[in-house]
């Protein structure tokens, strides 16, 4: 009986096994001149909204490359393809999504996963099977010190972004003595906010308040109340833009006030203030690029006022770091493999390594760590519901404003 | 000062705490049945609370009256439907079987809502009142007296209504009950529905307050769980003081050792209380 059953059923599946086969037949035949590229990222979940900002870079980048015939590798060109995976915001799944598109999903390079973290955890994966990986948006030091071959990554460390705003803070606002600062129990935002403490106690402020808050934590109240009482005149919150805005409401429902109050990373995103409206005012932040840079580049987007124009054509909305980044990792990767001339991973990991050359997105060099130590990155302040930048003078747009209500 | 704002912090947030584990507690009390499913009614609760402000701009404390009889509606069906063909089986098979709805909503809820978080801004934004120095919310405020109110709509319900009596008759002594000619089949659906119907306005409540995603639902089961091990079970008192006192001690905890430290340190209580007191504050003991 039950023979009978499975040989019907066998049957019926044989016209679908020949299907299948078909389409595996045409995928191995359309790999050919496609350079596949894998971009594990928090589609869904908390991280969502960082995410679909890489996703918009890579994509833009992969149109762009697309366009002018693909990436010339030997005299031939190769199609882009981005092979997305969702790892709903959870880091260990995120260390199987890398993996899974190494062993079975046949990618020729990797991009990281977001965030220092996953990104991290990922780079164990792709260091193991020799993938040259890009990491958009990684910037604690705790990731490329593991001695990784592999692994690059476009954001500089922490203390390059406290460091400027402490100075611009100590020089602007003689009022500020105390800071108060409050991370998101995180790689990258612990990581900062103790670059943050060094770099605060380093100009005389006194930091009488350090505190982490855990992931997924809803009420800041009890936190909130504490550092009010203490009365610093520079409130430092750290975590990523959900985190940010829910602080954000919590701090104006406690009626907290403060002459400066940072926020990392966050406040360069349009969504920060859109959602945050008129709270979001003069919030001060830093960030690794801003599109009033001017930059003439070597890769596929020429310069960052052409990279801007490329973005707002077809997102409709002006680009923030997370998104220049992405794009400049497939820049990257293209300048690289052409270089190369090959796709053999570890020429292209060479090419990576040896590169030193002026983008888009600022000069590109990596350190023997792998991580990228030639760019200024900007400090900035939102002003009339816009992120004026405060820093560096080559691109200064407006002074600091003091207060936040 | 200092002390006050947090005393007055703890005491909101403790309230919010016991409308989350209300109906849990009158859930495991009533029926024995640890429902795995409440968190993601309280998200769902949420969810329609959102829906009915973004669509059609009407207010969360408004939505609570459309949120009781769906969601009532809702567990009732699911207990007569399912959990009443297992509730004389041992207590890991309607544990699992909740499990197992939970699985399926939870994903549901991120199929069609997407896991990101969502937030209701009410408009214009209700502010704060403050009174001296310590400053409370308005938006928590009218969470945390509707809060009340529902507890004493419940607390009402179990002591002055057929119903109710019926209900905590079965608590009491199941076979007794059923010899006094109550229907047990359907006090169990009215208490699961019951149950469900204030996860569904506590969702809507905290819709007010918290960010919106299928993610936090873990969050909130976890809450009410605590709840319900602190106050002790199938009580409205016993929730109230449940909640109270794990908003006082993540308050205070969070004030001494940092916020990281609050949820360590809520459950370092919770395992006290279940090495001590398993009964909880105001449980009787030997009747959990």
């Amino acid at each position: 009986m039950s023979k009978s059953w499975v040989a019907r059923y066998a049957h019926l599946a044989a016209p679908l096994w020949a299907v299948v086969g078909c389409g595996a037949l045409a995928s191995n035949a359309s790999a050919e001149d496609v350079i596949r590229f894998g971009a594990p990222l928090p589609i869904t979940g908390p991280l969502a909204p960082e995410a679909v900002k890489q996703q918009q870079g890579y994509d833009l980048w992969a149109e762009e490359a697309n366009k002018a015939g693909g990436i010339s590798v030997g005299g031939k060109k190769y199609k882009v393809e981005i092979v997305y995976a969702d790892y709903q915001s959870n880091t260990p799944r995120a260390v199987q999504a890398t993996e899974q598109m190494i062993t079975q999903g046949n990618v020729n390079f990797m991009f990281g996963a977001f965030g220092s973290g996953a990104a991290k955890a990922a780079s164990t994966v792709s260091e193991k099977y020799k993938v040259p990986t890009l990491a958009a948006t990684a910037s604690s030091v705790q990731v490329y010190d593991q001695g990784y071959k592999y692994l690059f990554g476009t954001f500089t460390p922490n203390d390059t972004l406290t460091t400027p705003l402490t100075q611009i803070i100590k020089a602007k606002v003689p009022e500020v003595k105390k800071v108060a600062i409050l991370a998101r129990n995180d790689l990258f935002p612990l990581a900062i906010a103790q670059e943050m403490e060094k770099s605060a106690k380093a100009s005389g402020f006194e930091v009488v308040y350090f505190e982490k808050y855990a992931i997924g934590t809803l009420d800041h109240s009890a936190a909130l109340s504490q550092i009010k009482s203490l009365a610093p005149q520079w409130v430092f919150i750290t975590g990523y833009i959900n985190d940010l805005l829910l602080v954000r409401k919590q701090m104006v429902d406690q009626e907290m006030k403060a002459p400066v109050v940072t926020m990392i990373a966050g406040p360069a995103y349009q969504e920060f203030i859109e959602s945050g409206g008129p709270t979001a005012e003069n919030i001060t932040s830093a960030s690794w690029w801003h599109p009033a840079e001017r930059y003439e580049g070597k890769d596929i987007f020429g310069s960052t006022e052409n990279f801007v124009k490329l973005f707002k054509a077809k997102y409709k909305s002006e680009p923030d770091y997370g998104q220049a980044s992405a794009a400049l990792c497939g820049a990257l990767f293209q300048m690289a493999i052409e270089k190369a001339g090959s796709l053999d991973r570890d020429k292209v990991r060479d090419e990576l390594a040896k590169l030193d050359v002026v983008t888009f997105f600022g000069p590109v060099k990596f350190g023997p760590n792998g991580q990228i130590n030639s760019l200024d990155p900007p400090v900035f302040q939102i002003q009339g519901a816009k992120p004026v930048v405060l820093f560096p003078d080559a691109i200064k747009q407006g002074d600091l404003k003091v207060g936040v209500n | 000062m200092h002390a006050a704002q947090i005393l007055v912090n703890a005491v909101v947030l403790g309230c919010l705490y016991a409308c989350i584990a209300i109906g849990f507690s009158l859930v495991w009390g009533v029926l024995n049945v640890i429902n795995l499913i409440h968190g993601s009614f309280i998200v769902l609760g949420a969810y329609l609370a959102f829906g009915l402000y973004n669509a059609l701009h009407i207010s969360p404390w408004y939505s609570v009256a459309v949120a009781a009889p769906l969601f009532f509606v809702l567990g009732y069906l699911l207990q007569r439907l399912l959990l009443n063909r297992v509730i004389t089986a041992p207590v890991l098979v309607t544990l699992t079987l909740t499990f197992g709805l939970d699985l399926i909503l939870n994903n549901a809820m991120i199929y069609f809502f997407k896991a990101d978080y969502r937030k209701l801004m009410l408009t214009p934004s209700l502010g704060s009142v403050s009174i001296f120095d310590v400053v409370v919310p308005v938006d928590r405020l009218i969470a945390t007296v509707s809060a009340l109110a529902l507890t004493g709509v419940l607390y009402l319900l179990l002591r002055r209504s057929r119903v109710g009596r019926a209900i905590v008759a079965v608590r009491l002594d199941r076979d007794a009950a059923v010899l006094m000619g109550v229907d047990v089949k359907s006090i169990y659906a009215i208490a699961f529905g019951l149950g469900a119907a204030l996860a569904g306005c506590a969702g809507v409540l905290m819709a007010l307050i918290f960010p919106i995603s299928p993610l936090t639902s873990s969050g909130y089961l976890g809450k009410a769980f605590v709840v319900c091990v602190l106050g002790g079970l199938g009580s409205v008192s016993g929730a109230l003081a449940g909640g109270l006192l794990l908003a006082l001690v993540e308050g205070i905890g969070s004030t001494f050792f940092g916020p990281a430290h609050a949820t360590t340190l809520s459950f370092i209580l919770l395992i006290i209380f279940l090495i001590l007191r398993p009964q909880g504050l105001l449980g009787r003991k030997g009747f959990e």
